[in-house]
This record gives structure tokens, C-alpha cells and sequence, in this order.
């Protein structure tokens, strides 16, 4: 089955992926918002969904100390990982204390903030374009650009709403 | 992290599972059993854990099976066990004073 979705939250992300699961859909590949999903015993797996320090990096060192811990690496796309391991083996979760939990969401923060700053560039060139010239066909372009980088900026906010609230547990 | 900042429970508990050679599905069950389930480290906690500490020079790597599967084995080093040793000593000081608590002044 194929669906399409575009998330730019990866908590929703997981949270949507073990619904899924839970209707007896497998996740197994993601390209450009597609989704592939195979059958499954409902509720077979737990899905995470991490970010790499960088994407050229010891890919393989990773998934083979995944693999180790009875974790799978599904599906690599950029920088992000998606990451599996069988319900009957025990709760998923990737990051368990604060600290780790917020150098992940400063690590996501980084990651999109360099999409904003090119997006953001973008809308203004567009911008401009469409004052100067007029054009329908830039119009439109510059309103889709600026939707793109509210949702960004939206992430970035969510992140660090999410870090001050970790934050404050540790006091 | 500097290193004289505390330690996080996480790095407190690793560095002790690994005072003998130990691998990650190992380090993970030894702190879940050590804290009688109280502090389960997940994996992407674990990994991060590992690797700054790896470049810390707090552990080393010990052994990697080539053979069968690449399960890595790490093992503390002299100046991750003095981390460890200052840190006891600092929760020492604060269970000490603690004491104070009870026995008025």
C-alpha cells in the first residue's frame, strides 16, 4: 500500500507510523512523501525516527549497533533514519533521559534552520519578482514559498518549545 | 560537557557497566538490573553516549568480533575511571552533608 503524507513533526511522524501498525500496516520505504507499507501482524512494531550527526558518517557503525539491540534501520532518507524494533521485545524508545532528548531536538533545530534561511531567500527573490514584473505565475510561486517557511519556522518553534519543556523537568 | 560538571545518571551508570569489557545490549541490561528496572537507557541515548565518550577517551574500544557479527566491546580507560572516582567522591560530600538533616545542629 502507498500513501502519501508530508510530515515535517517527527513525533506525529512515529505517532502515525505505529497507528498504522496497529491496523496491520508495515512501514518500509519513504521517497519525497510516499510511504510504502507491507503487512503486518496489528501492532507488530514500534517506529522511531532519528536524526545523524551527519549524513556521510559511519552509517553501517550505527545500524549494526541498532541491530545489536534488536533494533532495525528500515529506510534512510538524507539524514533521517527510520528505525523499528518488534513490539514483543519491549517498548521503543530512542531517547530516554533529557539531556540526549534535547540535543536531538537542538540537532533537528540546526537541520531545518538552514532550509529556512535558503527558503527565506528564496520567498524574498520571488517577491520581488512578482512586484516588479507583476507575473500570476510568480504570485503563486512566492505564496507556496512562504508556506513552505512558516512550516519550517513552525518546526523550529515546536523544537524549542519541546526543549524548554524538557528543561524545566530537569529542575 | 566539561569535566567537571556532575555526571549525568547515563554516563554514571555506562562508565560503570563497562569496568569489565561489555557490548551495548550488555551495557543496557547490566544499568536495567543495577537499578532494578528504575533507569532503561534507550538505544539512540546509549549511542550518543558511547560515541562522545569514545572521543572523550573515557572508554576505548576493546574487541571487535569480525567473525560473526560486529558486536563491539568497550572498555573503561585510566582517565574514565578517575571521572568516576571524582564524581563518587562529589556524591559522597552530598550524602555526608545529608546526614546533617537528621542530627540537627
Amino acid at each position: 500500500m502507498l500513501k502519501f503524507k508530508l510530515y515535517y513533526d517527527k513525533d506525529a511522524e512515529e505517532v502515525w507510523l505505529r497507528e498504522m501498525s496497529l491496523k496491520g500496516w508495515a512501514f518500509k520505504k519513504f521517497f519525497l512523501g510516499f510511504y510504502t507499507f507491507e503487512p503486518c501482524e496489528p501492532g507488530e512494531y514500534n517506529y522511531q525516527i532519528d536524526l545523524l550527526d551527519n549524513w556521510s558518517g559511519n552509517k553501517s557503525d550505527y545500524a549494526s549497533f541498532m541491530e545489536d539491540l534488536g533494533v532495525e534501520v528500515i529506510d534512510q532518507w538524507w539524514r533521517w533514519v527510520y528505525l523499528r524494533k518488534k513490539a514483543a521485545d519491549g517498548p521503543f524508545e530512542m531517547y530516554t533521559d533529557a539531556e540526549s532528548k534535547i540535543y536531538l531536538y537542538k540537532k533537528i533545530i540546526n537541520f531545518f534552520k538552514i532550509f529556512l534561511v535558503i527558503e527565506a531567500i528564496c520567498f524574498f527573490m520571488e517577491l520581488t519578482a512578482t512586484i516588479r514584473i507583476g507575473n500570476f505565475i510568480f504570485g503563486i510561486f512566492t505564496l507556496l514559498l512562504g508556506v513552505i517557511s512558516l512550516a519550517i519556522l513552525n518546526v523550529v518553534w515546536k523544537c524549542k518549545w519541546k526543549i524548554e519543556q524538557l528543561s524545566n523537568e530537569k529542575k | 560537557m566539561d569535566n567537571s560538571s556532575p555526571l549525568t545518571e547515563a554516563l554514571f551508570y555506562i562508565l560503570l557497566a563497562v569496568r569489565t569489557p561489555n557490548h551495548g545490549y550488555g551495557i543496557i541490561q547490566d544499568i536495567n538490573e543495577m537499578t532494578g528496572g528504575r533507569v532503561v537507557l534507550g538505544p539512540g541515548t546509549l549511542y550518543g553516549a558511547i560515541n562522545s565518550m569514545l572521543t572523550k577517551g573515557w572508554i576505548s574500544l576493546f574487541s571487535e568480533d569480525k567473525e560473526s557479527r560486529k558486536k563491539k566491546e568497550y572498555l573503561l580507560t585510566k582517565i574514565g575511571r578517575e571521572i568516576f572516582e571524582k564524581e563518587v567522591n562529589r556524591l559522597n560530600e552530598l550524602v555526608e552533608n545529608a546526614k546533617k538533616m537528621d542530627k540537627g545542629r
